[in-house]
């Protein structure tokens, strides 16, 4: 794989068309900009407060009924029979399905979604589906699903992963609990790499399961009219659910209209469409009434998605000079009972971080009896930054380095992961020094040195990352409209999930046409009414789409020079906009309100379209990130006070500085939680089931756990070659080091080294302990 | 979602005890607790009692001898607040200060939280465990990383309560009324072990009401703290806390008492530490001495070791805070 595009998530399966040819007009990057780069609040931000953006959830249509899941309570059974009869005679129950309902087995196979039925007879995991009803309000579909009967064949699990290759472990699938080959990835000569070393650490690592936690539940209204088929879906991607829907149902693509205006988080787990989803189809179908299907928190926290745990091995050595000469890597995932990339994307971290002549990687996919992992916020790298970071940090100190210094002794210019390609821009190596000037490392670590021996000790760390992907690309199209009264349209496929894709993408316009963002009127995510987009997720949609509609707002603009040009007699080229005017430099100064332009009046509007065009080729573009933080720990209680966090990133041009500021902290917040709360408990040792699965055991993070003080340095380098915008991405690498700067911060402090997530009092409080020789 | 029940709510303590003596009926007073356990279906309710229109059930008052009088329906949140209760028991309103979240003290009331069900995930997950009936305890074996390292006896949990262990530490008084008028139990008889009952967590009968709860008046050189140790920083329960009232004279503690929380299925007394302190001043060596102590009978399971230093490591902080206080 040396091109890791061509497993990345966020594209697999989704064909990609190509691009039409550009229009031949100039897209200089920008110089100063007058709306882009400023901290502008949302231009939804009204709707979203008040209450008035309508999520899919808040959706009500005239004699709609309300769908609900009936899953299986074991990680692995057989359905030997579902006894409907009794739901199906309650009233107000208006449809009832299960795998014996032949409607529900006339589905196209589709992928993950749906392995071979919608309700497939042998459940390997706890959450599956086994039969799903649609009554008149949301309580008599409950009270249906529990007058089902089903006889299950209870057959033995394993629910651990580190325990599902050995030799007498039930198998989760015929051909044993293996996903594939392990897949392996050499450069250098490792051997010869240790030889060189002087030091060599080796050390494991574990992180535990997170799951996807949105606020908005997963789920979708589902409505027919004739064979025509609407889904508002809680979605990253409209065109990603419309393909697998349409697919599923063996229909055209025409045949499915997928909207998603407003809604509340995916993280990931919302790229695909569900079995919900076409559950909810089927329902509504066989019902001729619209169907909400909205999951409960407990279904999504099994059956709809998580990163994978992951175990790892590291072996690294150094010179005394802070070269790195050999990396060596072995980890091993579960995507849960089925294909979902247990260990995608695991060890490109190890591969492309630092300058690093021999490097070897293996990693190990394995099936066992849980839900199935989902693409989650920087697939992979979170884990494998948990190990080399803190690997790094280690070797910084066997080597009597700076952790920073050590850092920086590594940076490459070149994405050796992918055989010596340049990168367009790294600012890795900017963010490590920017940020550490900015967060004070060097003075505060002085301070810290010299304190005294309380048991509330002080510590610093720091750790850096980058991102595989965060270029975008195409495709995409967006259209511009300029109306007669010279307002303006923006129409794109793209979904705005929460990160402020709207605000931006109507900055970008404005900029351009030289109106207010907040006057720009957008239509967006729906499959019937506006471009083709793929989904939002792999931090691309600000790099993806904001050259698109660029493109398209200077089409537009060119244009209406161009019938102005006529009007008043000037060449196009003198022209420019101006507050809603057109306006004439040059030796005799002109100007004419857009809207006194009768040629446009006479047309009523006038339409631009943009497309993305290609990335540079031979060149890599991503995102670079260094993290700092300070942490106070009770050494008698293993309490960790995370006091203060700052984030320097390199994702190009910052094109709003209040969402990407957001998009800064809320990955900080996560990486938090990663490092510090958050881990998916399963029963593995008597019933497999999950232990954890509502919100107060599954532990997020509170306001409490985060620090007050968080400072974003954006390392503002515009990307000129990547993009017309110079933007980045900006949304995964957010959180990718921030769980080992934590981990390296507690180190730092108590000489305590948890190579575990969680790093809660439970873990951290023995380690301790051993540490001072107490059992 | 919740199953059917039936809803009454009581205008007089006399109806309430009337509604309660049918089959499957519960008090309800914010509901914070009891509703979570019919959504989970812990157990069943075919009628839930409102007691919020008692107004006789609310309020903190001082009593004749000096100590106070709290009302079961004064609000985790008043309590906390309370200027009388933070001067003579700053310990529990530190304890209400750590309940939950800001919601759930505003909604929560002291009858209860003092009344509350366990927390274990298997007694509120799908699983018949024996206290809900079922042949077998799935904490002894099972996910027991937040179970107890003392007490446990057929059934694991810890008790939930962070006002509890205050109250213990505070030597207060349940009164409650039931058909056959008004008895007043001391806390520390006031929840049963699981050597005792397994499926029972407090003395109440099934039509009692807790109606009010004392304290005492404070003794002269009381100081009292309470101190909670959780996984993250708001909405969670303790890995461990203890709660002190000691009394002092000078630097020397006199007499008083030490209660643990995330330790035991009932809030537990340390007589170990107590007997360790009492009559001494509390120093270093001291502290760890009765920290020590404290933990000499815990029994850790497979995934609750930590609780040992854990404990150890809190319960010596805090004796050394209040002889520094
Ligand atoms: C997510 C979450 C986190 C929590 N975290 C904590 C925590 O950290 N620390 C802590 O101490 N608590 C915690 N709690 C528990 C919370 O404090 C209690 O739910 C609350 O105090 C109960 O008060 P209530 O009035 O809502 O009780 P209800 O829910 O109305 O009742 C609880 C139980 O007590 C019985 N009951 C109530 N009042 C009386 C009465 N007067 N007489 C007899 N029986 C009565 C009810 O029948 C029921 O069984 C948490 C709760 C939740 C949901
Ligand atoms: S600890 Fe008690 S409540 Fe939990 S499973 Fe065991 S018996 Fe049930």
């Amino acid at each position: 794989m040396n091109d890791p595009k061509e497993a990345l998530y966020y594209i697999d399966g989704v064909d990609v068309p190509e691009t039409p040819p550009a229009r031949d007009l100039d897209q200089e990057p920008w110089g100063e900009t007058t709306v882009v780069g400023k901290p502008l609040p949302r231009v939804d931000g009204y709707e979203r407060v008040s209450g008035t953006a309508v999520y899919p959830a808040d959706m009500s249509l005239p004699r709609m009924l309300y769908g609900a899941i009936l899953r299986c309570p074991h990680p692995n059974a057989v359905v030997r029979s579902v006894d409907t009869s009794a739901a199906a005679a309650m009233s107000g129950v208006h449809v009832v399905m299960s795998g014996f309902t032949p409607s529900s087995r006339a589905l196209q196979a589709h992928r993950q979604l749906i392995e071979s039925n919608l309700f497939n007879p042998h459940c390997r995991h706890e959450g599956e589906t086994v039969a799903a009803v649609a009554a008149d309000n949301p309580y008599r579909a409950q009270d249906a699903l529990r007058a089902i009967t089903v006889e299950y064949d209870v057959l033995p699990f394993v629910a651990d992963e580190r325990r599902a290759l050995e030799p007498d472990a039930p198998q989760v699938r015929e051909g044993g609990n293996q996903v594939s080959d392990t897949q392996q990835y050499q450069r250098g000569d490792i051997e010869q790499g240790f030889v060189e070393a002087d030091v060599v650490l080796e050390e494991d690592y574990r992180c535990e399961c997170e799951i996807h936690t949105p606020m908005e539940l997963h789920g979708c209204v589902a409505q027919w009219d004739g064979d025509s088929l609407t889904l508002w879906e809680s979605t990253q991607g409209v065109y990603n659910v419309q393909a697998q829907a349409a697919a599923a149902l063996g229909v055209p693509l025409s045949k499915v209209r997928v909207v998603n205006r407003y809604m509340g988080g995916g993280f990931g787990s919302k790229l695909a469409a569900g079995k919900y989803t076409v559950i909810a189809a089927l329902l509504a179908k066989e019902a001729a009434r619209p169907v909400k299907l909205v999951l409960t928190r407990e279904e999504t926290l099994l059956a709809v998605g998580n990163r994978p745990p992951s175990n790892m091995h590291l072996k690294v050595g150094v010179k005394r000079d802070g070269t790195l000469t050999a990396i060596q890597f072995t980890g091993t995932g579960t995507g849960g009972s089925q294909q979902a990339g247990g260990t995608s994307l695991l060890d490109w971290i190890v591969r492309d971080l630092y300058v690093c002549p021999n490097v070897r990687t293996e990693t190990t996919d394995i099936y066992i009896n849980a839900g199935p992992a989902r693409p989650f916020r920087a697939p992979g790298h979170p884990q494998c930054s948990w190990a080399l970071e803190q690997m790094m940090d280690a070797l910084a100190q066997a080597i009597d380095m700076d952790p920073v210094e050590l850092r920086l002794r590594n940076i490459p210019t070149v994405s050796q992961g992918r055989n010596n390609i340049p990168y367009t821009t790294t600012g890795l190596r900017a963010c490590l020094e920017e940020g550490a000037r900015s967060f004070e490392w060097q003075q505060t670590k002085d301070a810290i040195t010299t304190e005294s021996d309380s048991h509330i000790r002080r510590g610093i760390g720091v750790a850096s990352g980058l991102w595989v992907a965060g270029g975008g690309g195409p495709p995409s199209t967006a259209i511009v409209k300029i109306y007669a009264d010279g307002s303006v349209n923006l129409n794109m496929g793209a979904s705005d999930i929460g990160t402020g894709t709207k605000t931006v993408m109507a900055m970008v316009v404005a900029e351009e046409l030289a109106i207010a963002p907040g006057d720009v009127q957008i239509e967006w995510a729906d499959t019937g009414s506006t471009q083709y987009a793929t989904g939002s997720g792999g931090s691309k949609t600000v790099p993806t789409e904001s050259p698109a509609v660029r493109a398209a707002a200077i089409d537009v603009k060119a244009q209406l020079l161009e019938l102005a040009a006529g009007e008043m007699e000037v060449d196009a080229s003198l022209l420019s906009l101006a507050d809603g005017k057109v306006v004439a430099g040059g030796d005799s100064p002109k100007e004419v309100e857009i809207s006194a332009l009768r040629s446009l009046r006479r047309r009523g509007s006038v339409t631009g379209i943009g497309y993305r065009g290609p990335n540079p080729s031979g060149k890599a573009v991503n995102p670079f990130v260094a993290q700092f933080c300070e942490v106070e720990v009770n050494t008698r209680t293993g309490e960790v006070n995370i006091l203060r966090f700052l984030g320097a990133h390199d994702s190009g041009r910052v094109l709003n500085l209040l969402t990407y500021r957001n998009q800064v902290f809320g990955g900080i917040t996560m990486g938090i939680g990663y490092g510090m709360t958050e881990q998916r408990v399963l029963d593995v040792d008597q019933t497999g089931k999950m232990a954890n699965k509502n919100w107060h055991d599954y532990k997020l993070p509170t306001a409490l756990d985060v620090p007050a003080d968080m400072t974003c340095l954006p390392i503002d380098l515009n990307d000129t070659e990547a993009n017309t915008t110079g933007a980045k991405g900006i949304g995964e690498p957010a959180t990718i080091p921030t769980a080992p700067a934590v981990a390296n911060a507690i180190y730092n402090a108590t000489g305590v080294r948890v190579t575990g997530t969680p790093i809660d009092p439970t873990k951290l409080v023995s380690a301790l302990a051993a540490a001072r020789g107490e059992d | 979602m919740i199953p059917e029940f039936n809803y009454v709510r009581a205008q007089s303590l006399t109806e309430a005890q009337q509604q309660l003596s049918t089959d499957g009926a519960r008090v309800c007073a914010g509901g914070s607790d009891l509703l979570g356990c019919l959504r989970d279906e812990v157990f069943d309710c075919s009628k839930v009692v409102s007691v919020t229109g008692l107004d006789e059930l609310r309020g903190i008052t001082r009593s004749r001898d000096g100590g106070v009088n709290i009302g079961a329906l004064t609000t985790i949140a008043e309590l906390a607040a309370n200027s009388t209760v933070q001067e003579l028991y700053p310990g529990l309103a530190q304890a209400a200060a750590e309940v939950a979240s800001p919601q759930l003290r505003n909604q929560g009331t002291i009858g209860g939280n003092i009344c509350q069900k366990p927390r274990c995930w298997y007694y509120r997950g799908e699983f018949e465990c024996l206290r809900k009936g079922g042949d077998t305890c799935y904490a002894m074996a099972g996910e027991n990383q937040y179970h107890c390292i003392l007490g446990g006896y057929r059934c694991y949990i810890v008790h939930p309560s962070d006002t509890a262990p205050a109250l213990l530490a505070l030597n207060a008084s349940v009164q409650i009324a039931g058909p056959r008028g008004e008895r007043v139990v001391p806390i520390e008889d006031f929840h049963v072990a699981p050597r005792d009952d397994v499926q029972r967590e407090t003395v109440l009968e099934d039509n009692e009401i807790v109606v009010a709860i004392s304290i005492p008046q404070p003794a002269s050189g009381l100081r009292s703290s309470y101190r909670k140790v959780r996984a993250r920083g708001s909405w969670d329960f303790a890995l461990a806390g203890v709660a002190l009232a000691l009394a002092f004279d000078a630097d020397r503690v006199t007499g008083g008492r030490v209660v643990l929380s995330g330790a035991a299925p009932i809030p537990w007394r340390s007589r170990e530490v107590e007997n360790t302190i009492i009559g001494q001043r509390i120093d270093a060596t001291l502290a760890r001495e009765a920290a020590d102590a404290a933990m000499s009978e815990a029994a850790a399971l497979k995934n609750n070791g930590y609780k040992i230093p854990l404990f150890k490591g809190v319960i010596e902080e805090q004796l050394l805070a209040i002889a520094s206080a």
